[in-house]
């Protein structure tokens, strides 16, 4: 075992996203043996859809996670861009392409909204994402007049589904692995990723080196709220219409997908990689239950359990290393 | 003196990089104050640790009461009778005195806490030792040396027999002290063995029957203290290890220029009008007690802590320091007595801590130039003779001393010419004690300038060219090192100011 783990391409890829990979090819070959018909491209197509929007929310929230905070505000902000965003479309008369900006723009609003609360206010991160998450939900709904809305087809000039797919061809997870390998960049190989990991690890020794930590931090919660901009247009491209006053179940799959990769909720330690592929696992999990029969009901109750025995498996991993 | 009581035969206690406990025997009795001395690293404090099975010994055996025990945490330890009173007091601030005391066992009046009984029966504690506390006062009103006693009363409340002090008196006052001294023979009448651990030699001779003198990790000796002299306990405490040479007079040319004034510095309790100068190349001894302010002074300079008056001249021009980015900016350098929260990132590997402070340097574009911080990394641990693995090693695997040298490297690497070393030798054993002297010594020559906060008394004599004293948040002297005696020095630092 100490011996695999030494191997020195299997530390490359890392020890945990090798296992976290094998377990999604296993669910998938066992799904693929339980219900019929579930392999094939069609499955594939539609847990992708899922993966999509659910994905640039966990490569979000591992940023704010890295620098040892937490977002529960990302699904309902998700939800609120994707209103604001297709109401100003649908009622508005506003253009398309603009629409898409207002999405990625409101994001980036509760992004900074949430960091500079975190950072310069020192409220804590867990209240300040609480009490946005409801923000988000009542925005949403006085700019729509609690009315859901309904983005436009393909035909009828919603050309922003070829960001999802065109024909067969997926270009979403295209995008989805472009912007995974920036994040992944961000985080390994530029001044910001360095320090929110590092006061993510150890907040007081990164200021006293004189970092300016704050803005580091806010940066996190900035770039979260650019992805969950980003994801409310997946989700919209995927199921077209949206309702005010939903988005909290995302929170957890999010926390989830990014914690099963490898982000430790202590801080300090993320990976982008780890993210993806939990993402993927959480993705193919809901098309599972779906094809087994079960509700979504089940859903919610499984990826409850995923975060606790996630959470609980990297506790244990850092009591064992001190 | 009765019977011995506890007995510890031959513990020994490696931790990765440190041989912590050296094969230690130590006893005590019942009806005596046994001291446990050492300088600081000497292993009082582990070896304490283990006893109470806060840590796991390697070897040897632990005779309680006859029978050979093994506790298995400090519950289990007290539940036996054996109780530490601990240096940091733990105590729930805003609850009663009896509510702290009879935490975690309650009395209970059907599923009701019956505060009354509890009350009651503090108060026999406190009259059993001759104390006079309020069972329903709330524990943070009181002054330190009566929380103190609290400690002591919840101690007794676990049927003690044998209590250990740790450094019980490094925050009290000297009327404080008294007290204490008088519950301390009280025990002894009753026939309780005590452990006392602590610094002050003049403490020792006042209070204990014996002292046991551990050096670096190895047990040195005991002796009865009415037949020793402090000579004989500093002798067995310091040993034979030849450290660098101590300073006779101070290194720092006559026409040195001033590279960092303080003027009338107030932040707080800690730090009231303090003033001094520092000059190229000198190493500044911070001397005085426990408390003293030395930490809360270094940290408002640094921009750590904020601060209510004052100015600060780096280089002869007036600076403004608000915040530690600012001090960085200034060329000065903090490096905390306690690295693990203040000094190092532990997730983080060598390379990437040395860079810390000075990453902005290592940017081509918008990324991190790896190869040029992992070649700086290197020069350092060459520099500095870092043992470790190498630059991508994660500092948490490194000793104390290695992670010391790290935090130094940090600021080296962002060319600080002003460090202030806090307690820089706290927690690390000797071997590297004396290398991270000459590097001191080193970067003086060079021409840093060094401000060095200690409690050691021998590190002040050994190292500095000029001594600060403070006492209270005050600077009660200032001596350069010709005129520099343990005694004056001692004096300044516990000098009443009226």
């Amino acid at each position: 075992m100490k011996k695999i783990k030494e191997n020195p391409i299997v530390k490359k890829l890392g020890f945990n996203r090798i296992v976290l990979t094998g377990v999604l090819i296993l669910m998938y070959v066992l799904l693929s043996l339980m219900v019929n018909n579930f392999a094939g491209l069609p499955r594939i197509m539609s847990a992708l859809n899922y993966a999509y929007f659910l994905g640039f929310l966990s490569l979000g929230v591992t940023f704010v996670i890295a620098t040892g905070g937490i977002d529960f505000s990302i699904g309902p902000v998700m939800f609120c861009c994707a209103l604001v965003a297709g109401y100003s479309l649908t009622s508005k008369g506003i253009p398309m392409l603009p629409s898409l900006l207002i999405s990625i723009v409101v994001g980036l609003i509760f992004g900074t909204w949430n960091g500079y609360l975190v950072a310069y206010w020192k409220v804590p991160p867990f209240i300040v994402s609480m009490a946005s998450m409801n923000m988000a939900k009542g925005i949403a709904s006085v700019f729509t007049k609690t009315q859901s809305v309904s983005w436009p087809q393909a035909a009828q000039g919603g050309w922003f589904r070829n960001l999802v797919k065109v024909g067969k061809f997926p270009v979403g997870l295209v995008v989805f692995l472009c912007v995974a390998v920036i994040c992944s960049i961000i985080l390994n190989h530029t001044k910001a990723g360095r320090y929110m990991l590092s006061l993510g690890s150890n907040r007081e020794a990164v200021r006293l080196s004189g970092v300016d930590i704050k803005k580091w931090e806010m940066l996190a919660y900035i770039l979260c709220g650019i992805l969950v901009g980003i994801a409310a247009i997946y989700y919209v491209g995927a199921y077209t219409t949206v309702q005010p006053g939903y988005g909290d179940q995302y929170n957890n799959e999010a926390i989830a997908g990014c914690v099963m990769g490898g982000t430790s909720m202590a801080g300090g330690l993320a990976s982008i990689g780890g993210t993806v592929i939990g993402v993927f696992i959480i993705a193919l999990l809901q098309e599972g239950i779906l094809a087994l029969g079960f509700t979504k009901d089940y859903q919610l109750i499984i990826t409850g359990l995923i975060v606790i025995v996630a959470v609980y498996a990297d506790v244990m991993a850092r009591r064992r290393k001190n | 003196m009765g019977e011995v009581i506890l007995e510890m035969k031959e513990i020994d206690k490696t931790f990765p990089g440190v041989h912590a406990l050296d094969h230690v025997n130590f006893e005590v009795r019942k009806g005596e104050v046994h001291a446990l001395m050492g300088e600081n690293g000497a292993g009082k404090s582990t070896l304490m640790k283990v006893l109470t099975g806060i840590y796991t010994k390697d070897s040897g055996s632990i005779i309680y009461e006859g029978k050979d025990i093994e506790f298995h945490g400090a519950r289990e330890a007290q539940d036996a009778g054996v109780v530490i009173v601990h240096q940091e007091l733990n105590m729930v601030g805003h609850l009663t005195v009896a509510q702290n005391i009879f935490i975690g066992r309650e009395f209970k009046k059907g599923i009701k806490i019956d505060d009354k009984k509890m009350n009651e029966e503090a108060k026999k504690l406190f009259d059993r030792l001759n104390i006079d506390i309020d069972p329903t006062a709330t524990m943070s009103d009181l002054t330190v040396g009566k929380q103190q006693m609290c400690e002591i009363a919840k101690a007794i409340s676990h049927e003690a027999k044998v209590i250990i002090f740790d450094e019980p008196s490094a925050a009290l006052t000297e009327s404080e002290i008294e007290d204490l001294f008088k519950i301390i023979r009280d025990l002894r009448e009753q026939q309780m063995a005590i452990v006392y651990i602590s610094h002050r030699m003049d403490e020792i001779k006042v209070i204990t029957d014996r002292v046991t003198v551990m050096r670096d990790g190895c047990y040195v000796g005991t002796l009865i203290t009415d037949e020793c002299t402090k000579d004989d306990i500093i002798n067995m405490m310091v040993g034979r290890v030849i450290y660098e040479e101590p300073k006779t007079k101070s290194m720092v040319a006559p026409d040195a220029p001033v590279v960092l004034k303080v003027e009338h510095l107030n932040a707080g309790k800690m730090v009231q009008d303090v003033s001094f100068e520092l000059r190229k190349g000198e190493i500044l001894g911070f001397s005085g007690l426990m408390g003293a302010g030395r930490t809360e002074t270094a940290r408002a300079i640094f921009g750590a802590d904020p601060k209510e008056s004052g100015d600060i001249y780096v280089n002869g021009e007036k600076v403004v320091i608000n915040s530690p980015q600012d001090a960085v900016k200034h060329g000065i350098g903090y490096l905390s007595e306690d690295r693990k929260r203040f000094g190092i990132v532990v997730q983080k590997s060598v390379a990437e801590n040395t860079t810390m402070a000075d990453l902005p340097n290592y940017i081509k574009g918008i990324f991190i130039n790896k190869k040029k911080e992992r070649e700086v990394a290197q020069k350092f641990v060459d520099s500095l003779n870092t043992k470790t693995p190498g630059v991508d090693q994660l500092v948490v695997n490194l000793s104390g001393g290695n992670q010391q040298k790290v935090v130094i490297a940090k600021w080296l690497c962002k060319n600080c010419d002003i460090l202030i070393f806090d307690e820089p030798t706290r927690g690390i054993d000797v071997g590297a004690k004396n290398e991270i002297y000459k590097l001191m010594n080193k970067l003086a020559a060079e021409g840093k300038s060094i401000i060095m906060i200690s409690s050691e008394m021998t590190e002040i004599l050994r190292m500095s060219d000029r001594v600060v004293v403070m006492c209270e948040g005050r600077k009660t002297g200032e001596i350069a090192i010709e005129e520099a005696t343990q005694e004056n020095i001692m004096n300044m630092a516990t000098r009443e100011i009226g």
